[in-house]
């Protein structure tokens, strides 16, 4: 991967994703269908999704706003909101650590104003539903970002995302938490490296700073 | 991660349109999704669903609202919104913190009172992937924790020989505030509600789907609590639990995770009645509540024993 004309397989899928992610409707099912395939040959040794021809019938078209970009999307009844995300829109941020018991919140996203779960919900239930992304987050430069950044509140980083989509959720409904309210509303994720002491004065100094700027 | 099979998804627009699609015997309803999900993923059961009956689309099921000196909740209100509920919080106390220490924020989020109430166990050999363990809750002819590893379960002993323990938050507080549960064909008091079933943990028939949860406004000067011990403050399912509500002449204390159903410590409802809640009389009390409560042959689950005396002691306490 360090050769300047190679591509990552990050690159690669996020290419993918953009082919997708263009926020125009008409022939979105097609690429969808052909980021899918792009994802699946990237990563044949996880194919699980279904072939494009197998998923002609029963699918539910679902409208969905990621990170402010409309998205118009075909998607089998059985698969997860994660999948969704991440397979056919190619947002990577949502994890998946404890495999789909719902019990490490690394897979978190933001729906309706709801840090929740993308890996126990149906994205045939998500019409209609405004979502926000760990990269939705970072785009938009919310401080909590750089709070991040400025406290090291993570060491090897893979359950980051799910962290900031939790703390940004909480700082949308309240820019003046105590620390309590911090550590319990971050009480859903885990993180392997222990980095959890960091964590509430990374959100309390983002607080600080949306409150200033506000 | 482990994905789904198959299955065809509706969105209900009734509750009656709902329960006839249960009827076929080869659907589950949806609300929170945080259980049923999980089960199907991991094929827990033996007979995976053809289709998932989607509740959240029925329109006006998650209010909160006061009426005529009873407190009705949809059955589609989402646990984090009860336990931040100013009235719940003030009135009804033991029932907003049994829905705030219920599993983490996000499934607090995502999971309803409903679903809450209707969880299965928790009991691993029934969660074991793969039905590896045909159980006698799954329609088998053993219960395994019998014999091996039940330091989880009921030190209540068996109901229908299942070892299982519920593993709600919100039932005891349900059962201590002397709740109904309405469901589309009868209203039946919270203590009846559970019981061991196959595969569930409720009395509900096939086609039932419960709707609404009502608590009559808890006598004036009266107060409840909710008390739990779980090995991790967030996240984890209690070892044991126990709610209480104390004052005006009513005692009404709960435990759950003992029993295969959530469990009226009424043994110790004699205790404090009419009593002063004094660090000494809590005391008695616990130990009159554990004082039928038996370890299985092993003593793997004893450690268990001593957690609902303090918790049933605590739980009174905090009704101060």
């Amino acid at each position: 991967m360090e050769g300047s004309g190679q591509i990552s397989r990050r690159d690669f899928l996020k290419d993918a994703g953009l082919v997708v992610g263009t926020p125009a409707l008409g022939s979105m099912i097609a690429a969808d269908q052909s980021a899918t395939r792009t994802t699946k040959t990237s990563d044949s040794a996880k194919g699980s999704l279904p072939s494009p021809s197998s998923c002609a019938e029963g699918l539910h078209m679902v409208e969905l706003t990621v990170n402010g970009g409309k998205y118009r999307c075909a998607v089998a009844p059985h698969w997860s909101l994660r999948q969704l995300l991440r397979d056919q829109i190619g947002l990577t941020s949502p994890k998946d650590w404890c495999g789909g018991l719902g019990a490490c919140g690394s897979c978190t996203v933001i729906m309706n104003g709801r840090p929740i779960l993308s890996c126990l919900t149906l994205a045939c239930q998500c019409s209609g539903a405004t979502i926000e992304t760990a990269e939705g987050i970072a785009k938009s430069r919310h401080p909590i970002i750089q709070a991040y950044i400025n406290n090291n509140a993570f060491q090897c980083g893979y359950c980051t995302p799910g962290f900031v989509c939790t703390a940004k959720a909480l700082l949308d409904r309240n820019n003046n938490p105590t620390e309590e309210e911090i550590r319990d509303a971050l009480g859903g994720n885990l993180c392997r490296c222990a980095t959890y002491q960091r964590h509430p004065p990374a959100v309390l100094e983002a607080a600080r700073n949306l409150r200033q700027s506000a | 991660m482990k994905t789904w099979k198959r299955f065809e998804h509706i969105d209900a627009k009734t509750v009656d349109e709902a329960a006839s699609i249960l009827r076929t015997g080869k659907a589950v309803v949806i609300s929170g999704g945080t259980d049923i999900l999980g089960a199907m993923r991991f094929e827990i059961l033996p007979n995976y669903p053809e289709v998932v009956v989607n509740l959240k689309s029925i329109p006006g099921m998650d209010y909160i609202k006061e009426e005529a000196g009873v407190l009705k909740i949809g059955a589609l209100a989402r646990l984090e919104d009860i336990a931040k509920n100013a009235l719940v919080r003030s009135k009804y106390t033991a029932l907003a913190e049994g829905a705030h220490r219920t599993a983490t924020p996000h499934i607090r989020e995502m999971g309803t009172l409903g679903g809450n109430i209707c969880q299965m166990t928790r009991c691993w050999y029934f969660r074991i992937p793969d039905n590896r363990f045909y159980c006698i809750r799954k329609g088998g002819k053993t219960c395994y924790a019998m014999a091996g590893d039940n330091r989880y379960h009921s030190i209540f002993g068996a109901v229908k020989m299942c070892l299982a323990v519920n593993p709600s938050d919100t039932a005891p507080a349900l059962v201590a505030l002397n709740a109904r549960i309405k469901t589309n064909k009868r209203l039946v008091e919270a203590e009846k509600f559970w019981d061991m079933s196959i595969p569930g943990s409720t009395i509900l028939d096939q086609d039932e789907i419960v709707t609404e949860i009502q608590i009559p406004t808890p006598p004036p000067g009266s107060r409840s609590a909710f008390i739990k011990f779980a090995i991790r403050k967030s996240i984890d399912f209690p070892i044991v639990n126990c709610a209480a509500l104390i004052g005006n002449n009513t005692v009404r204390i709960c435990l759950n995770a003992v029993h295969n159903r959530p469990y009226r410590a009424t043994a110790a409802e004699e205790v404090i009645k009419g009593r002063a809640i004094t660090e000494e009389n809590a005391d008695a009390a616990g130990a009159a509540a554990v004082a039928s409560a038996r370890a299985l042959p092993g003593d793997r689950n004893k450690w268990k024993i001593p957690i609902a005396k303090a918790m049933v002691k605590r739980a009174i306490l905090a009704c101060e």
